[in-house]
């Protein structure tokens, strides 16, 4: 059974995409870019040393969920959340909802993931994903990476949903649950930008924001001490090629999809000053994906040396100059 | 995959297309990987790391998420990281391990070859690669058991 008139959609970042999915379901109008723009998601975070990762890395989206829960908040819709201990009983309650029709987003472990090649599933609590149905025992997913809805034997979707370690996902489902009769949408998005600036800018940690930019510019100096021999190395520099642009951010880490969201909000709210930045943005990530060339260049051509890095690093720190400058605009323009 | 650019008309939106990435540094990826097994490989049969250790680098895991997805002490994985100490996990502890890597716990004892442009080379790493030879594991009612089907493509 595959639930009534639900329509597979790819989009650019796995989170969003969900959301932007169920909300399109349940029958309201909104695209990726603005979920994406109103939910604050982006962020800069740079992790030198944690010891869930075997490498230094940098996210460039706000935190797993916290999509769901900013969105809540600005526009006033309600999402039905469930997690679990016992997995029988987490497959029930999903199995329960398919047959109320109900598609279901749920948070998984990307590595049992097994309709995606073995080689690109990577150990990643944080993937969202649609079970649109259940079919002779395989589930319906739809996963907004691909072009098509795929089938997942019932085992290996209970080990993604109850997949141990960092940011362990718990079982974790949710469906929507109520849509509000009237949005305010100068309101959410005012309010997203706002905190995206916050982010951006204030955020009082220093390797998040700016300050976690300045801080990957300078700690990617480091980075051949971390590694095993050059060929670790130059996998973990064409990585930040993968984590830009790759990695489901819609290009330039997210920067393109939240000019987009500039874009539509300065028509939805009126103040044109919101689309000059939004090409500013487009340029800003431009610059970006210049870094992710020259990070897979360096780094299928083995030039790791320090004044490669150098190099890469001055990157980097310009991107922070420029985005600096970007987001106190922003916020100046916002208020 | 899906890019947000800039459309004729000047707005920004959507566009479905192939990953810059793939389409040119795939090889480059696939050679590291092959190479990088082939060290552990190396390590492995010569009794310097254990099995734990093999997969464990492979699928680029740190020793402590590890110990979290796998729900044992570090102070065991650490043991288990070592060839003389992995002799003393326990099967309801390979089971673990194995969940986490995703194989059946039999790999955790072996590691399939399968001969593929001229060279012999790990099942874990070959979906990469058009080999001929397709090796199906299936678990089975006994977590402990799997049946492992080797039939030619065609």
């Amino acid at each position: 059974m595959i639930i009534q008139n639900f329509n597979h959609k790819m989009a650019a970042h796995c989170e969003s995409g969900t959301i932007t999915s169920l909300l399109n379901h349940g029958g309201l109008d909104i695209t990726e870019p603005l979920v994406f723009g109103i939910a604050s998601g982006i962020f800069f975070g740079y992790f030198h040393k944690m010891k869930s990762f075997v490498f230094p890395t940098f996210i460039v989206r706000n935190k797993p969920g916290q999509m769901r829960t900013n969105l809540e908040k600005r526009l006033s819709v309600r999402f039905k959340t469930y997690d679990f201990k016992d997995p029988v009983k987490g497959m029930q309650t999903l199995d329960q909802l398919l047959q109320r029709n109900i598609p279901t987003a749920a948070q998984v472990d990307f590595f049992y993931m097994d309709y995606v090649p073995s080689w690109e599933r990577v150990h990643i609590n944080v993937h969202f994903l649609v079970v649109a149905g259940k079919e002779e025992g395989k589930y319906i997913i739809s996963d907004a990476y691909f072009p098509k809805m795929a089938q997942l034997d019932g085992l290996s979707l209970e080990k993604g949903r109850f997949a141990a370690g960092n940011m362990s996902p718990k079982g974790f489902i949710f469906h929507l649950d109520k849509l509000p009769a009237e949005i305010d949408y100068n309101k959410a998005i005012t309010k997203g930008i706002k905190k995206a600036c916050f982010y951006m800018l204030k955020i009082p940690v220093p390797f998040l924001g700016i300050k976690g930019m300045r801080l990957f510019a300078r700690k990617v100096l480091e980075w051949p001490k971390f590694a095993r021999d050059t060929e670790h190395l130059s996998h973990e520099i064409m990585k930040i090629n993968i984590l830009l642009e790759d990695q489901g951010t819609g290009g330039a880490g997210f920067r393109f999809m939240y000019a987009t969201f500039l874009q539509q909000a300065a028509e939805m709210t009126g103040k044109p000053a919101l689309k000059e930045l939004s090409g500013e943005l487009m340029q800003i990530g431009d610059g970006w994906r210049e870094i992710s060339l020259f990070s897979a260049r360096i780094g299928k051509n083995r030039d790791l040396g320090p004044d490669k890095l150098k190099q890469l690093s001055e990157m980097i720190n310009d991107r922070a100059d420029v985005e600096e400058r970007f987001f106190k605009s922003l916020s100046k323009a916002i208020s | 995959m899906i890019l947000y650019v800039e459309k004729d008309d000047g707005k920004y939106g959507p566009m479905q297309t192939g990953s810059f990435i793939s389409a040119n540094y795939m090889e480059d990826y696939l050679y590291k990987r092959r190479n990088l097994e082939l060290e552990l490989r190396e390590q492995l049969v010569t009794g310097h790391i254990s099995p734990v250790k093999y997969y464990m680098v492979l699928i680029d895991l740190s020793f402590s998420e590890l110990a979290a997805r796998a729900g044992i002490r570090k102070s065991r994985v650490r043991k288990h990281l070592d060839p003389v100490g992995f002799r003393d996990a326990t099967i309801d502890e390979l089971l673990k391990y194995s969940t986490v890597f995703n194989i059946p716990v039999s790999n955790l004892l072996q590691v399939l070859l399968v001969k593929d442009n001229g060279g012999f080379e790990s099942c874990f790493i070959l979906e990469s690669s058009a080999g001929k030879i397709s090796v199906d594991q299936a678990q089975t009612g006994n977590p402990c058991v799997v049946l492992t089907k080797i039939e030619e493509r065609f």
